[in-house]
């Protein structure tokens, strides 16, 4: 037990103390942030004011177009809006400015000399209305750049809301009425979860399990190769030689596997300290910076109790067998195969983890919540998300633990006798003698 | 007189590989023992059964007269051929390390260490990484790690390979130091003049199998005084002519040789003389290094046959 302690101190202090573990515990948090918030900032950076023209012979739709697309501007704050465009099914947050020039009188050489304009990039755009438009409910939009869904949304949805305040007008109703009948109706959502029912909005409770994935799965991956590293450096550096005259493989690689978790609850403790100093959670200074999107978005104690948990079982069961992989080979450069394998369920955790956090009651997301080589990722994912039956959450930890147990003894077995091996890499025959070996 | 360690008939197998074969010694306590043998003779396997690292198929391993154990294993220091320590980790924090895992306080090791740095000239480095060093630099850090918790038996396994003169000298002296102390030396080399000087009793070992085994001044008388060293200038054709010379190791003006078995040394002598102008002639007892080649020989034209 002593030399146990004494492995878990030396790989702790060597580790926490490189500059790879400081930059990584800063930046990490970082990194995150920025994967969530640079996206959604370039869809809602306006891409500079667009000119367009519109083409109408009624006046009155010219008007309200124009004035529908350069009042878009007035979104900017946060209140009715902002949710008009969600409630028009808009992207969330987009915004763009449009200077518009209206023109009443269509003929051909007016359509020609636009298009030649767009083309001379001295008009972004321009509408052409047909008179009938309101029967037809057609119209055409003319730009160099026909992929900017966005901007050809904002028109149609310009055209539409003017169209139907002409149309409402017709039928005798006043401006102001049109206004209000067209207005954007504000949809609360309320999620109701085991705990309760708290206010909250879609963006958010998308976002925030999607950040826990990431850092489970980002701790569980690099802590389980900082292992097999770890195996490989004694591996090829000799050093294994000498610390077995004073210890035994098991005492080694328990040592080895606890103190490089000591490391990562370490870097997770950091984090979550941080988080609590920063704000509710720290997760509330990267709502700030997204604007409202996360507002309601904050991670209960039962989620943040359970991260070391399933961090812990994840991490455990990968870096068994990572701890075999770096025992198997001589060099990282030959790990670089053979770890691919133990790495896949992982890589499939972030593959299906988007459905996941989308739905988390498919079968799906039940079963691959219990297969052990998933179920510490993919079952936080879904206690993040909405608390699943305790007895799921029970036989999940149960098997993962089962699974454990049978992964320690079959590692330390192929520990025991990679570790001392050099030269060419086992087959698989050669890896089952090796396991068979008393 | 105590025996530190027992081997017997102690065999290991790796698949259809026999790498040690029923092989037995003892080494008494306060001997410089020698195990020796050509490259894949089953050394470093025999060493790693010592001090438990791998387990004998069959046949049985005492230390310190008990069966093996890692209080046994404890009291045993062991520097590996293949070198090795953290590259990353400093001098001193790889020394403490190592010695706190057999056991030594940190405080103590540390005192230990520095007194070893300072002697062995390596006073200045105790805070450099162990990448920054020279290789015959970690290589007297890593004896220093197989000394440091003051075992009461040593395996040094090829501990003058790569060092240079001065360096061989200060390690050679302090082993004398600790063989002074009480302390069991168990070398594994190929390098005879070393042995030849330092070890009390050897056993020789090829294909896993003992085929020489006793204290070296025993093994030397078994083999007579037929031994001839000459140094010449001109040619010797009778090294050739079996009647005369059994064996012979020609270093160009200088030749090692066993005289063929019923032939006179006189008659060998005024031979040599009539081709050559001969500045030395001394019969001697086998060096080492002819009774290494010989037996080796030996035994490959016996496994050969069989």
């Amino acid at each position: 037990m002593r030399k146990i302690l004494l492995v878990i101190q030396r790989e702790y202090i060597v580790r926490v103390r490189t500059k790879a573990f400081i930059i990584f515990t800063v930046l990490m948090p970082l990194l995150m942030g920025a994967a969530v918030i640079v996206p959604g900032k370039l869809m809602m950076q306006s891409a500079g004011t667009r000119h367009v023209t519109i083409v109408c012979a009624d006046a009155a739709v010219a008007a309200t177009m124009k004035s529908e697309l350069e009042g878009s501007r007035a979104s900017d704050d946060k209140e009715a809006p902002a949710a008009a465009e969600e409630q028009h099914g808009e992207k969330r947050g987009t915004k763009q400015d449009f200077a518009v020039t209206v023109e009443s009188t269509p003929s051909e050489e007016l359509r020609r000399n636009l298009t030649s304009m767009v083309r001379n990039n001295a008009l972004d755009g321009f509408a052409w209305i047909e008179p009938d438009a309101i029967r037809t409910r057609k119209a055409t939009y003319y730009s160099r750049n026909s992929s900017d869904f966005i901007e050809s949304s904002l028109v149609s949805r310009a055209l539409r809301l003017a169209l139907s305040e002409r149309e409402l007008a017709g039928h005798g109703f006043s401006a102001a009425q049109a206004k209000t009948l067209l207005g954007p109706i504000a949809v609360n959502n309320v999620h109701i979860s085991n705990e309760g029912a708290t206010q909250s909005n879609g963006s958010g409770a998308f976002v925030l399990p999607f950040l826990l994935l990431m850092a489970i799965y980002m701790t569980v991956l690099i802590y389980g190769l900082y292992v097999m590293r770890s195996v490989i450096e004694e591996k090829s550096s000799r050093v294994i030689e000498v610390l077995l005259g004073s210890l035994t493989p098991m005492q080694l690689m328990a040592g080895k596997i606890i103190g490089v978790g000591a490391v990562g609850l370490t870097q997770i403790g950091i984090w979550a300290l941080a988080g609590i100093a920063m704000g509710t959670g720290g997760f509330a200074m990267a709502g700030r910076m997204m604007g409202d999107s996360m507002k309601d978005a904050h991670i209960s104690t039962t989620v943040l109790a359970l991260f070391p948990v399933f961090f812990l079982l994840g991490y455990a069961t990968y870096s068994c067998m990572y701890a075999a992989v770096g025992a198997m080979v001589n060099s990282e450069e030959e790990a670089q195969q053979l770890q691919f394998p133990v790495t896949l369920p992982l890589i499939a955790c972030i593959v299906v983890a988007t459905a996941v956090i989308r739905d988390p009651n498919t079968p799906l997301a039940f079963w691959l919540s219990m297969f052990p080589l998933t179920s510490p990722i993919i079952m936080f994912v879904r206690v993040s998300e909405n608390m699943p039956p305790l007895w799921q959450l029970a036989l999940s930890i149960a098997l993962s633990l089962a699974t454990l147990y049978a992964l320690v003894w079959l590692s330390s077995r192929i520990y025991r006798v990679g570790i001392l091996m050099y030269g060419k890499r086992p087959t698989l025959p050669e890896i089952v003698k090796w396991i068979r070996y008393s | 007189m105590a025996l530190t360690l027992e081997m017997e008939t102690v065999t290991k197998t790796f698949d259809e590989f026999v790498a040690v074969d029923r092989l037995s010694f003892s080494i008494r306590e306060g001997e410089i023992f020698g195990l020796l043998g050509p490259n894949g003779a089953g050394k470093t396997s025999s060493i790693r059964m010592m001090i438990g690292i791998t387990a004998p198929d069959s046949g049985s391993i005492r230390l310190f007269g008990h069966p093996l154990s890692r209080e046994g294993v404890d009291r045993v220091g062991y520097l590996p051929e293949e070198r090795g320590l953290y590259k990353k980790m400093k001098i001193m924090e790889n020394l403490v390390f190592l010695a706190r895992l057999k056991g030594i306080a940190t405080a103590e090791a540390k005192r230990r260490a520095n007194q070893w740095l300072e002697r062995l000239d390596l006073g200045g480095w105790a805070n450099a990484r162990l990448e920054e060093l020279s290789k015959g630099m970690q290589q007297k850090v890593q004896f220093i790690a197989a000394v440091l918790h003051q075992p009461d038996f040593m395996i040094l396994d090829e501990p003058f390979s790569g060092l240079d003169p001065a360096s061989s000298l200060a390690l050679k002296d302090a082993l004398l130091d600790l063989k002074r102390q009480g302390k069991t030396i168990l070398f594994s080399t190929h390098r005879m003049d070393t042995v030849e000087r330092l070890c009390d009793s050897i056993c020789l070992i090829n294909h896993g199998r003992s085929v020489l085994l006793g204290a070296l001044r025993e093994i030397k008388a078994g083999y007579g005084r037929s031994s001839v060293q000459l140094e010449y200038e001109g040619e010797l054709p009778l090294l050739h002519d079996p009647a005369l010379v059994a064996s012979f190791n020609d270093f160009g003006n200088y030749v090692e040789l066993r005289i063929a078995p019923g032939a006179e040394p006189q008659r060998l002598l005024e031979t040599a003389m009539r081709t050559a102008r001969i500045c030395r002639f001394e019969i001697v007892e086998p060096s080492l290094e002819e009774i290494f080649i010989d037996t080796v020989e030996n035994t490959r034209m016996v496994s050969s046959r069989a």
